[in-house]
């Protein structure tokens, strides 16, 4: 057992001595914030994306949606264009050149990244939802607007739940590369402990174990959320 | 217009596929206060299209429709506040899955009328009670029969106080058991006073409840009258061949 012993000597020397340990959390902390903050933003710009679509595609003879849905068209294209990173420097190195903590910028524009893909999840999920529903709220008198937001986004959302939830794992193992833009991410803490401790393992190995455990407690919840729905009234 | 009538519809047409389809071809009708009118015809015939022009579900293409005075075909007319006086009853119940009976109720009157909680929830137990489905207010509708969630379908409707009610086809997603209860209900609707335009292929329910009964073809009204001439003592051919087929 000499091999193990020595194994817990070096995990006590790479992260307990100095705190370093910390750092880990910290990061850890920064990628959860930037995970959630950048999932809550791409789901708000994904759903104005996708109502813009849904309403330009039921009338085409407005031009003030037609307009609308040129400049989505142009952002879903750039968005889903470009790499992550490409973008995560553009935002930090030429957008918002005086900001001094990366962390909001890299959570900005993880959001609007994501919103692009969100988009087309609440798209076709509005698009799954019965015409009639529609019908039946303009036939009461609500306006398109109060229809989609009372009526349509809240059935929209149920069946869409599932495909957020994996949107969320995706994000939570993309925001790995903030560390571009001077963020101390989970990824980036892991290798800050590798530099000063020449340990070439162990923090490598614990960073990529604490995103697994995070990924599977993740699916986990979105499994029971998905059995959950099932039962209920639908 | 006379003083009577709460909707006319002038010369009303509908046309898809640039004009190679010719849903509603110059459709005059009125139809008066108080008024019972049955619209009958075979499938395709315009006369569901027409029913949704009425409240400009389907935009009509040229032609005109005044609605209590007002011209709602001009585009500078705000439809939604027209459309909450005319209730609407859709083949398909198009009930709110994600609402209870109550909610489902009460939704539109205490956002567009601004009623309040009570009020509109005290209205829509009211109306349940009508209808028999008081014990239901707090269900789902995926927990009720076709013929239940139909007549929470129509009570929705008239929890707007609507003027004009207009049924499109409400019976024909129903097993023949549950039709007798909704057209139980739209009776008791009109035999109240209730403005009434159905689409049905209920003709006994033409017969006995309408005011007027409209046949339509090929988006055309073919012809127009009481019960009794159009089902006795028809005067078009096309009027002939139709009943002949489904009586």
């Amino acid at each position: 057992m000499e091999w193990f012993n020595n194994w817990i000597n070096k995990l006590h020397e790479t992260f307990i001595v100095g705190d370093r340990y910390m750092t880990l959390i910290e990061g850890f902390e920064k990628t959860l914030i930037i995970t959630f903050g950048a999932l809550i933003i791409g789901v708000i710009i994904g759903t104005i994306v996708a109502m813009i679509k849904v309403f330009a595609h039921n009338s085409p003879k407005s031009r003030i949606l037609k307009v609308l849905d040129v400049i989505m068209n142009i952002y879903l294209t750039v968005i889903r264009g470009t790499p992550v990173v490409v973008q995560l420097l553009i935002s930090f190195f030429i957008i918002f050149i005086s900001a001094k903590d990366g962390t909001w910028v890299a959570m900005l524009t993880f959001g609007i990244n994501s919103g692009a893909y969100v988009a087309e999840t609440i798209r076709s999920g509005i698009m799954a939802i019965d015409p009639g529903q529609m019908e039946a709220g303009r036939s009461l008198g609500f306006s398109n607007i109060q229809t989609m937001w009372l009526i349509i986004l809240p059935q929209a959302f149920k069946n869409i739940l599932p495909a957020i939830g994996n949107e969320m794992i995706a994000l939570l193992k993309e925001t790995s590369v903030a560390g571009y833009v001077a963020v101390v991410d989970l990824t980036k803490a892991g290798n800050q402990i590798k530099n000063t401790t020449y340990d070439q393992i162990n923090p490598i190995l614990l960073v990529a174990l604490v995103y697994l455990v995070m990924v599977m407690l993740f699916t986990w919840l979105i499994g029971l959320l998905e059995r959950r729905l099932r039962k209920s009234e639908r | 217009m006379n003083a009577d009538c709460i909707i006319k519809t002038n010369d009303l047409c509908k046309f898809y596929k640039g004009g190679a389809i010719k849903a509603l071809n110059g459709v005059s009708a009125e139809i008066n206060k108080g008024e019972v009118v049955v619209v009958i015809g075979p499938s395709g015939s315009g006369k569901s299209t027409f029913l949704r022009s009425l409240n400009l579900l389907e935009l009509p293409t040229s032609g005109s429709i005044m609605f209590d005075g007002n011209e709602i075909t001009d585009p500078k007319v705000n439809i939604n506040i027209h459309r909450q006086k005319m209730g609407m009853v859709f083949q398909h119940f198009n009930l709110f899955p994600h609402m209870t009976i109550l909610k489902n109720m009460t939704v539109a009157p205490m956002k567009l009328l601004k009623m309040s909680k009570e009020d509109a929830e005290a209205k829509a137990m009211q109306l349940l009670e009508r209808v028999g489905l008081a014990d239901r207010a707090n269900t789902y509708p995926s927990q009720l029969s076709g013929g239940q969630k139909q007549r929470v379908a129509i009570v929705r409707a008239l929890c707007m106080n609507p003027e004009v009610m207009l049924f499109d086809e409400p019976t024909s997603a129903l097993d023949p058991e549950m039709v007798g209860e909704v057209l139980a209900v739209m009776k008791q609707l009109a035999e109240e006073g209730m403005t009434m335009v159905v689409v049905t292929h209920e003709m006994g329910f033409a017969k006995e409840v309408a005011d007027r009964v409209i046949f339509m073809d090929e988006g055309v009204i073919v012809e127009s009258g009481t019960p009794e001439q159009i089902f006795d003592n028809p005067q078009n051919d096309r009027t002939k061949l139709f009943l002949s087929k489904v009586l």
